[in-house]
């Protein structure tokens, strides 16, 4: 390399570092009027929200995005130094695992009691913003009659035909129902009867309705809004759709998302403020129309073309206990799903 | 003119003649050898807070030895056909009379830029990529070629031409050739190649889960997000460190101590060109269709999918992602040049220091970029002026793609003539001029080509970015995670056509012959 050249080379990375050491420094500032998110909430859905509270509060945001495992393993790792006001999960598991480590701070009784009492945390430090439904997706022109319980899906008939996700906590969460309402023992039956049948394993959920559409299996066991997630994505109508079991069987259950505010926060009122505001009614109808999702606040509305929430029935479970959750994952390891 | 020295009684006299490491170079091998030491530290840390029982249970479970096998079994296909296939490359591209060189050699390079996540998804979604081990094997074999390749390339072009005339004049035929005199020279650049490869496979996460294979990389993540005990998923991960302490002492073992020595930087002669049709003919449909299953089809994918989508550009957010990802990744890259110059120094001269922080670095290389993500989290929380800022992540990125850059920068470092140094230490020259003024720049293509890689692997990491970016700092790797991790594949389109866009001009870099071949002269 010529002296010139590399003389370039040299000048041109100093500027980028300049540049760079610019940009961190400016992430520093006015952080008193800002509150800092760790979002396992996807930016594409609930970025709309974000606006729409800076816009009525003039609070500004710093959102995070990432996976809410993965965020929820960072505060877990960050400790009393996280930087983070408030984390807002996918599901509940990642928040029961930080709530378990007592970083969370309890909620005003206010925000508690917009919910029912089985979609907050009874460690009172986190709350559910929206609902996720377990259903059966399936292709209606290669599934005559639909079953009315997940006992009927480990049946002989259903050989190779039935899609499920095993790594992903949404399907962990139903095993984990499973487990607290039938026993461990019940449940390793059902899940080996299932393993027998040899069902067709993703990674995520909407992998699995893709594959349903694709004609690769006849169904599978996912949260009902991917639906509309895949249709999107291509496109166009897609030949899958969602049915639910009947009431009160456990292949309703319902997930949820939800909110809790870091212990360490100095922003403790301002994230209370962010948590009123996305429980509020105008928001809570908006999660149902723009998101699909299901209002725990208002569970008379309904995702177009599914029943309501209290025609549903879920299945009561604890959701936030983590060490049910282990014990999901070790039953899962044992018959070989993980 | 050549000599053929003396094997490793001369390579011992050339460390020795290279003279003692000055107390800079130690303490900055030091200091490498500590950050690398950092994600080590921290898996025991947490590894030791695991109870008893959880212990047995994730050592002594069949899935634990069956994950064992699967990613042994992963990692030894992989890099035997990633190996395979990119010296027969790097040998078509060297030796035979190709129309286009320059193009093709960039252009069997460029797969590195494309994330594997993306590479599966684009191959899976054409429909007949069946999921499971096979697939991930033509998958990470496919992504992974190109660091054997241009590995390969290199060493090719350092052969000269002459050798091979007095082999055949002694009477070795083309093959006894290859392997007698061409291999030989080959072998440690290769062997280097391959052992990127097989820590790529040990830590690739995005090509393993999409197909549902269980490696040890794998499972780590899934044990974060399923249960959140971060003690197994640690002790999984010093298992996968024992794994690749295993492939690394492979690797050290197979080098050979010395290669042959040569008297002058100057090649005498360039290899010959073949020029048979039949030969190039063969050589150029061979290349031309690992281009296509490698390159052209995901870009095809990620094409078709650009223009079916439905939300128009962002042009602004897609400049800002832009120039994040170069800045960054830039400043890794040069914090990994810094870092590896001493440690590469270090290892030419067989010193323990250069040794161990070699060693080390590689096997920060093997760590799920979630396990090095986390331990940075986990120290860099502690100093809230440092932490989530460019300036860490670089320095993450510095940490984990280092083994890339060492390796190529080592090779060079050990080829520069120990009699210019000698001839510059007689005129009088202090050691810190005659680095400067000789062994710098004659080592200087090797150094950039290493420094390239970690600018093209940083480009793409994602685990890792995602934890220690700046908030709402979004480079294209996380813009391409935020649309997929939704199943926006046509929305993430436009963000991974760019990635490969940018990596394009760092891999033509690379590529391009004088880059990494020795020059004929010095300046």
């Amino acid at each position: 390399m010529t002296n010139s050249r590399l003389k370039a080379l040299i000048s041109l990375l100093s500027a980028l570092f300049l540049t760079a050491s610019l940009t961190a420094c400016a992430g520093g500032e006015n952080e008193d009027a800002s509150l800092t998110i760790y979002s396992g909430r996807s930016q594409e859905f609930i970025e709309p929200f974000f606006a729409a509270f800076t816009e009525a509060t003039g609070i500004e945001l710093d959102v995070r995005y990432g996976d809410s495992a993965a965020l929820a393993a960072q505060i877990l790792e960050e400790g009393d130094n996280s930087p983070a006001d408030l984390f807002l999960s996918q599901d509940a598991g990642a928040l029961g695992a930080v709530a378990g480590a007592k970083l969370l701070a309890s909620l005003d009784q206010s925000l508690l009691e917009r919910v029912a009492s089985n979609y907050r945390a009874p460690s009172k430090d986190w709350v559910a913003i929206t609902g996720r439904a377990r259903v059966l997706a399936y292709a209606p022109d290669r599934l005559a009659a639909l079953p009315t319980s997940i006992d009927e899906l480990i049946a002989e008939n259903w050989k190779g035909r039935l899609a499920i996700a095993p790594t992903n906590s949404s399907f962990q969460a139903f095993i984990t129902a499973m487990i607290q309402t039938r026993g461990e023992a019940a449940t390793e039956t059902w899940l080996r009867a299932l393993q027998k049948n040899s069902p067709k394993l993703y990674e995520k959920n909407s992998l699995i309705v893709q594959a349903i559409d694709a004609g690769d299996v006849d169904a599978g066991l996912v949260n009902h809004y991917y639906t509309w997630e895949v249709a999107e994505e291509l496109g166009r109508e897609i030949n899958v759709k969602n049915s639910f079991f009947s009431p009160e069987d456990l292949g309703n259950l319902v997930n949820v998302s939800g909110a809790g505010i870091l212990r360490t926060s100095k922003q403790q009122s301002l994230a209370s403020e962010l948590i009123a505001f996305l429980l509020s009614d105008e928001e809570q109808a908006r999660f149902v129309v723009d998101t699909h999702e299901y209002s725990i606040v208002l569970p008379e509305l309904r995702p177009e073309g599914l029943p309501a929430l209290n025609e549903i029935k879920a299945p009561r479970v604890d959701l936030a206990n983590l060490s049910d959750l282990k014990r999901t994952q070790a039953l899962l390891i044992k018959v070989g799903l993980l | 003119m050549t000599i053929i020295g003396q094997k490793n009684a001369s390579q011992a006299n050339g460390a020795k003649h290279r003279g003692a490491p000055s107390l800079a170079l130690i303490a900055a091998g030091l200091f490498t050898l500590a950050a690398a030491a950092l994600p080590v530290a921290y898996l025991i840390r947490r590894a030791l807070q695991i109870d008893s029982e959880l212990l047995r249970t994730v050592l002594f479970r069949a899935k634990t030895l069956e994950i064992f096998i699967t990613t042994i079994s992963l990692v030894l296909a992989v890099v035997a056909f990633a190996t395979l296939i990119g010296i027969s490359i790097a040998w078509a591209l060297s030796n035979v009379d190709l129309p286009g060189l320059a193009l093709l050699r960039a252009l069997v390079i460029l797969p590195v830029a494309i994330p594997s996540y993306v590479f599966t998804y684009s191959w899976l979604s054409l429909g007949f990529l069946p999921n499971g081990f096979l697939a991930a094997v033509v998958v990470l074999t496919l992504t992974t070629t190109p660091y054997v390749t241009l590995a390969a390339l290199a060493a090719f072009r350092r052969i000269d031409g002459a050798q091979l005339d007095v082999a055949q004049t002694l009477g070795l035929n083309q093959l006894e050739s290859f392997f007698r005199v061409t291999f030989p020279q080959i072998r440690n650049a290769v062997g280097a190649g391959s052992l990127i490869v097989a820590l790529y496979v040990l830590s690739d996460f995005g090509a393993v889960s999409l197909l549902g294979v269980d490696t040890f990389t794998r499972a780590i993540q899934n044990t974060y997000q399923g249960s959140f005990d971060r003690s197994s998923a640690a002790l999984l991960a010093l298992i996968l460190v024992a794994i690749s302490s295993l492939v690394i002492y492979f690797e050290i073992s197979f080098r050979q101590r010395s290669t042959l020595l040569k008297s002058s930087v100057r090649i005498t002669r360039r290899l010959p060109a073949l020029r048979t049709l039949k030969s190039r003919a063969w050589a150029l449909s061979a290349i031309l269709l690992y281009i296509l299953v490698a390159l052209l089809t995901p870009l095809l994918v990620l094409l078709q999918r650009f223009f079916s989508r439905i939300t128009p550009i962002d042009l602004t957010e897609l400049l800002i992602a832009s120039l994040s990802t170069i800045s960054v990744s830039l400043l890794g890259a040069l914090i990994a040049m810094v870092l590896a110059i001493p440690v590469a120094l270090l290892a030419v001269r067989e010193t323990w220091i250069g040794r161990w922080s070699e060693r080390a670095v590689l096997l920060v290389h093997a760590l799920p970029g979630i396990v090095m993500g986390l331990a940075l989290v986990s120290f860099g929380s502690e100093f809230p002026l440092i932490y989530q800022t460019t300036g860490l992540l670089a320095f993450a990125y510095s940490i984990l793609f280092l083994a890339r850059s060492v390796g190529s920068i080592r090779t060079s470092f050990a080829k520069v003539p120990i009699n210019l140094t000698e001839i510059a230490s007689t005129l009088g020259q202090t050691k810190s001029r005659i680095f400067y003024r000789v062994t710098l720049p004659l080592a200087a293509p090797g150094v950039l080509t290493g420094t390239l890689l970690v600018f093209l692997s940083a480009m793409k990491e994602l685990p890792a970015t995602l934890m220690l970016r700046p908030t709402g700092f979004e480079t294209l790797a996380t813009e391409i995670w935020n649309n997929t991790a939704i199943f926006r594949f046509s929305e993430a389109a436009p963000y991974a056509l760019l990635l490969v866009a940018i990596a394009a001009i760092p891999t033509f870099l690379i590529s391009r012959p004088d880059r990494d071949s020795e020059r004929g002269e010095l300046q």
